[in-house]
């Protein structure tokens, strides 16, 4: 096999009662792919990432990452195998300084035990510094270093989205899930995010898996893009594929009467 | 900005400042003798308190885990350690560390099952389980009941109770400057966003149940050890409740705040003896008009620094935009 895939899903399913949020699902991610993942409201694109980052189980089916389950794991060991998320409903440490939030997510990359910061050892001092110097490094990255002691919930919306992104690379990710992450904000705040996305793959080697309703964004950046549409995948291919799609229409514009 | 910092009164370093030079104080008074007995007893709740207080806000103001049953891990380290003492014979210090060790595993042992619980749903259960311990020390033979365990010995020292309070303290702060109290303020703030970024909550979790509860239990092995007799009276609910007073008083997260409402509210009734029979509307009147002014707390999530002493007597100077 010349390329194996990075991420490979087979036939998952989420049941949540009588309801199916997403059937029979399959699909892969190359590495360094950026691939989007559309569909009208409530097509089940959050339960997508939700299972791939164990916060729900799959009823049925197995997610595989490097060719190792990964499905059924807690969601913060699937977080140190490396896949990374933002929120749609932005979820940062509100009462904490911007720092902190990056510090907090190094913890899995470079933790020391207990033991050491009670008795301050030269490890303790040489771990936090790294985090310290991990932290200013992305926060330049994602012009946050003028906020570095801010609280988080002081930050605006545009500067606590990208804390969320910055948040979710400090974990030292592979795949980087991201969850509506232009959201909210105005045409010009969309277009920097487009730019950054594009920059933070090229510098990380990242595979980027992205849901989002803003098309142009969508349509600019991503290489291929899944339709969802009532939990079942009704499209997958290349922007200009997607665009002349039948179904993809019908699911957005409904049927012509 | 450079007239708005000389115009601010650095108070935080001030209060640390007094606050230093009241422990010489006391501790000068202590070692030449010339405290009175009075005083030494309450010298020595207030250490107890202490560390009662900077261990429930472990549980309660950092990680987030709405606890109201310090007094029954209290409980388990004042008996545990004073039977040992009676039975066993062993020093002080095995003692008071078995208790604390009990205490922690029943932290744990309970922590599991109700950590799942949130707000609420969690401070009843820890509710229960405290009244669980209570009243099976009221019903077992080997802690004789309700009349409560006589004849411990009295080796607890205030010099004990100040080290064990320093050490308390010391544990706590380099706990939060480390990752892994970043880890438990991360759970409170946002479970969900915590797991995503790689923590392990449940862990984390139980972490802070058992070292809350081990404190308190080797707190409750002083207080048995000072007082020389235990009831279960001694770990009522109100008793809970009361160090959760000085928590939540001094702002929930804070240690230093922690430190300084647990050293009022333990000398404020005794200060108010003079007013008979008012003393406790006084002191409950006071403690609703701290609550409608700060609401967060004496110190709500700051903390005092030896720092900001410093910055005294340099004149102030500007804050390093690391820091």
């Amino acid at each position: 096999m010349p390329e194996t895939n990075l991420l490979e899903c087979q036939n998952l399913t989420m049941n949540f009662g009588g309801l199916t949020a997403v059937a029979n699902l399959s699909f892969y991610l190359k590495k360094q792919e950026l691939v989007g993942l559309i569909g009208p409201n409530g097509a089940g694109k959050t339960t997508v990432f939700n299972m791939l980052t164990g916060v729900y189980t799959p009823t049925e089916g197995t997610i595989s990452l490097n060719e190792e389950t990964i499905s059924g794991l807690s969601p913060n060991k699937i977080t140190q195998k490396g896949i990374a998320r933002t929120f749609q409903n932005i979820r940062l440490f509100n009462e904490l300084s911007v720092l902190d939030n990056i510090r907090i997510a190094f913890h899995g990359r470079c933790s020391y035990p207990l033991i050491h910061s009670l008795f301050l050892t030269p490890k303790f001092y040489r771990e936090e510094k790294a985090m310290e110097d991990g932290a200013y490094e992305l926060l330049s990255l994602l012009r946050l270093e003028h906020r570095l002691n801010d609280k988080a919930k002081n930050l605006s919306y545009g500067e606590m989205r990208r804390l969320e992104i910055a948040r979710a690379l400090a974990t030292g990710p592979k795949i980087l899930l991201l969850d509506e992450p232009a959201a909210g904000m105005n045409p010009q705040e969309t277009e920097e995010l487009t730019g950054l996305i594009a920059k933070i793959r090229e510098k990380f080697d990242l595979t980027i898996f992205l849901i989002e309703h803003d098309m142009s964004l969508v349509m600019k950046l991503c290489e291929r893009i899944m339709v969802l549409d009532y939990g079942i995948l009704i499209a997958n291919g290349s922007p200009e594929e997607i665009q002349k799609n039948k179904r993809v229409i019908e699911a957005y514009l409904g049927e012509e009467v | 900005m450079a007239q708005q910092s000389k115009e601010k009164i650095n108070w935080d370093g001030y209060l640390t400042l007094a606050g230093a030079i009241l422990l010489v104080l006391v501790n000068v008074l202590l070692i030449s003798g010339k405290m009175p007995a009075y005083y030494r007893g309450i010298l020595g709740f207030v250490g107890i308190n202490i560390i009662l207080a900077v261990s429930l806000n472990l549980i309660n103001g950092i990680t987030g885990q709405f606890s109201l049953g310090h007094a029954g891990f209290m409980a388990i380290g004042a008996y545990v350690s004073a039977l040992i003492s009676i039975h066993l014979k062993w020093p002080l210090y095995l003692a008071l560390i078995c208790g604390g060790l009990a205490a922690a595993f029943l932290g744990i042992v309970i922590g599991l099952p109700t950590l799942r619980l949130k707000g609420d749903y969690l401070a009843i259960a820890t509710l229960g389980m405290g009244e669980i311990i209570r009243v099976v020390l009221l019903n077992l033979d080997i802690t004789k009941g309700a009349r409560g365990l006589t004849g411990i010995p009295r080796t607890t020292s205030i010099y004990l109770v100040e080290l064990v309070a320093f050490i308390t303290i010391i544990f706590m702060v380099n706990l939060m400057r480390s990752t892994h109290g970043r880890a438990l303020l991360s759970i409170r703030e946002d479970e969900i966003a915590a797991e995503a970024m790689g923590i392990n909550v449940t862990y984390y979790k139980v972490f802070a149940f058992a070292a809350g509860a081990f404190f308190a239990g080797v707190a409750g092995g002083l207080f048995a050890h000072l007082m020389g007799y235990i009831a279960p009276k001694n770990f009522d609910f109100m008793r809970s409740i009361e160090i959760l007073v000085m928590v939540v008083l001094g702002g929930l997260g804070s240690i230093t705040g922690s430190v300084i409402a647990t050293i009022v509210l333990t000398i404020l009734p005794e200060a108010l003896r003079g007013f008979a029979e008012y003393r406790m509307v006084l002191y409950s009147a006071l403690l609703i008009v701290i609550m409608l002014f700060r609401p967060q707390g004496l110190m709500g999530t700051r903390e005092l620094q030896i720092e900001e002493v410093r910055k005294i007597f340099s004149g102030g100077g500007d804050k390093d935009a690391r820091d």
